[in-house]
């Protein structure tokens, strides 16, 4: 029963994509539900997204407007509970979690607010560890991340410990570790919430350099000064988007 | 994807853990360390003192001594039995002939007590008739001297190997008997061999034994016969087997053989030490198995612990296990990560519990000075050893393996 309904879903969003091989996502009514004891919380009520190949994006909104499950979704971390969705014109809507752990392995970077950075590891190791999950494998792996170390400013502090790195040091570590992959899409949940002033516009211009790559990001804030770097602003409210102005 | 690459991934992964760590897997490997090193041990200390009395039963001929003694005919050949010549010297010879499973053949003429005399001095002591091949049987040594020769046999020549008691009580100041003449039953013997005393090994040897096996002395079978039995009658057969596995067939042989000789009269019996032998095994069996389970059973204590470790491992970890799963680790790589590191842990305790073992085992054999064989590794107990402590860590490690593998990566990313 399932296949059937995921294969009559999937036509629509097919047709989409032929129609513009530039989208990156595509979500129609995406829903969200959480059963918390007898009630249901709707994280995420009726949501329609088109996210373009090199769009800057910034989600705003206050806590619990849905935001951060919005990017959980984006992220493949979390299924929504109804609606479409296909990324890079494949229909995503009803994938498992192998299939998921997959597309967040080879095709999207994280960066997040408190870095996760494994702390046993080092720099170097803490960048090529996507590789490991992604299967990719390749053979020059350490001039790979070191490449990327030098992207973001990091190649001298390869061998260093993150406990060692300023907080901006390991936001730009995290970021090296998010580009190994050569992702789609990055999504960053709140990448300056934890940085002073001069380290948050460092990050940002980084964010922003990786855009002439033609990498799309799509970042979470409540800060809107970083917003600000986006080329298109979401605000989003009760699990709903109530601005958009890259419309 | 690739087994290979993702054991290889898991288990460096579980190495790199293992080493961070190193004072918590050393504590939580303590139990196997402990374990297998109980159990290495102890199979080994039991072997060595089973295996010292397996080689005093195997020095006195073992498991391949037979010994046919005269019985009495059965019921049914009662009527017939005065055809039977009895046991006879011809049974020695025709064993010799017929059996080459046999590899040394002796009739005890068993003359028992005697007087022995010399020097004016008479002292009691056993005497028996056999042949060169009852050196081969008992293994006993010669200090001074020879064994019975086959020239002995045939020239029925008055010689006589002597125990250390006669040696040391008739010829109380020389050291050398041999050459000496001693009277039994007012036959003249020269003496040409002195055996070795038995006991009081260890401390300075005196030449006056107290053991049984000193109080023997030998004279040639036909010496015997001709000067006191007056016919060619022996008390019983000892027979050495060439191997164990011969030891049927050897038996069926002698039956034959011996049926023959008696012209089908069964009035003999062989008899084996086949049950004394049991009794070592089984004695050693339950040792081992009950030893075993003992060291069984803190194996897989140390298994729980390891299990509790693992545990308090992926709850420490559980933001890390997030940030993996993020960035794309799937159930199945966490799963394999902390199976490995609980199975490093295992097999590392089990080679640290292996290196203990022999130094246990060193200890007991200088603790333990009658353990020769104690020396002797149980490379067996070592192979199950080592094998049961690396299951027992695989077995411990699943169930944290799996708890790690099903934490659902948002709700780990917010662990605090």
């Amino acid at each position: 029963m399932p296949k059937m309904s995921s294969r009559l879903v999937a036509r629509p969003s097919f047709e989409i994509t032929m129609s513009d091989s530039r989208t990156v996502f595509e979500l129609q009514d995406i829903r969200r539900t959480y059963q918390v004891g007898s009630e249901f919380v709707h994280a995420i009520d009726g949501l329609d997204l088109q996210i373009q190949d090199g769009e800057f994006i910034a989600v705003i909104g206050t806590s619990g407007s849905g935001k951060s499950t919005l990017m959980h979704t984006l992220g493949f971390m979390d299924s929504p509970t109804s609606g479409q969705m296909s990324f890079e014109g494949e229909d995503v809507s009803h994938i498992g979690r192998a299939e998921r752990a997959r597309l967040r392995s080879t095709r999207i970077g994280f960066v997040f607010q408190s870095f996760n950075l494994l702390p046993k590891l080092s720099v170097l190791d803490n960048v090529l560890l996507p590789l490991i999950y992604g299967r990719q494998n390749p053979t020059n792996k350490k001039e790979l991340g070191l490449s990327v170390l030098e992207r973001v400013g990091m190649e001298h502090r390869a061998s260093h410990r993150p406990s060692q790195l300023s907080g901006g040091e390991r936001q730009r570590v995290a970021i090296a570790r998010s580009l190994v992959n050569k992702p789609r899409l990055i999504l960053a949940d709140e990448p300056t919430g934890n940085l002073d002033t001069k380290n948050r516009g460092r990050i940002m211009d980084l964010f922003g350099s990786l855009l002439d790559e033609g990498i799309t990001l799509a970042l979470v804030t409540h800060d809107t000064e970083v917003a600000q770097y986006a080329q298109r602003r979401i605000r989003m409210e009760d699990g709903k988007i109530v601005e958009d102005d890259g419309r | 994807m690739n087994p290979i690459v993702d054991i290889y991934t898991g288990a460096s992964n579980g190495l790199r853990e293992v080493w961070a760590n190193k004072v918590r897997t050393l504590l939580s490997m303590s139990g196997i360390i402990l374990g297998v090193a109980a159990l290495v041990a102890m199979v080994g200390i039991v072997q060595g003192m089973l295996g010292n009395m397996r080689a005093s039963f195997e020095r006195s001929g073992g498991v391949l001594r037979l010994e046919v003694y005269p019985r009495e005919a059965p019921e049914s050949q009662q009527h017939i039995a005065g055809i039977s010549p009895g046991m006879t010297w011809r049974d020695i010879v025709a064993i010799e002939k017929a059996i080459p499973l046999a590899d040394y053949v002796t009739p005890i003429v068993d003359m028992s007590w005697e007087s022995f005399i010399a020097n004016g001095r008479r002292e009691r002591s056993m005497l028996h008739g056999v042949t060169p091949d009852y050196a081969g049987i008992s293994n006993r040594k010669l200090d001074y001297g020879r064994f019975i020769a086959d020239s002995d046999i045939d020239a029925k020549s008055p010689v006589i190997v002597v125990g250390s008691y006669i040696a040391g009580d008739l010829f109380r100041n020389i050291e050398n008997v041999v050459g000496q003449q001693l009277r039994v039953r007012g036959q003249v013997y020269t003496i040409i061999g002195q055996f070795e005393p038995t006991a009081s090994r260890g401390f300075g040897r005196s030449r006056r034994g107290w053991n049984y096996e000193d109080r023997m002395n030998y004279i040639p079978a036909t010496t015997a016969m001709s000067r006191y039995k007056g016919d060619d009658g022996v008390n019983r057969i000892e027979i050495l087997a060439s191997s164990v596995e011969a030891m049927p067939d050897l038996m069926s042989q002698i039956n034959n053989t011996l049926t023959q000789t008696h012209r089908g009269i069964q009035d003999f019996e062989i008899r084996t030490q086949d049950e004394q032998m049991q009794e070592l095994k089984k004695l050693e069996n339950s040792f081992t198995y009950s030893l075993g389970g003992i060291a069984g059973i803190s194996l897989i204590v140390g298994g729980i612990g390891i299990m509790n470790v693992m545990l308090a491992s992926v709850s420490e970890r559980i933001r890390e296990i997030g940030v993996r799963k993020a960035i794309g680790a799937r159930g199945h790589d966490i799963f394999i990560q902390f199976l490995a590191e609980a199975v490093v842990i295992s097999i590392l305790g089990g080679l640290f519990g292996l290196v203990a073992s022999v130094g246990l085992l060193t200890l007991a054999q200088d603790l333990i000075p009658q353990g020769e064989n104690i020396s002797n590794m149980p490379v067996t107990a070592m192979f199950y050893g080592f094998l049961f402590s690396s299951l027992i860590g695989l077995a411990s490690g699943i169930y944290p393996a799996m708890r790690a593998s099903r934490l659902d990566p948002i709700d780990a990313l917010r662990y605090e």
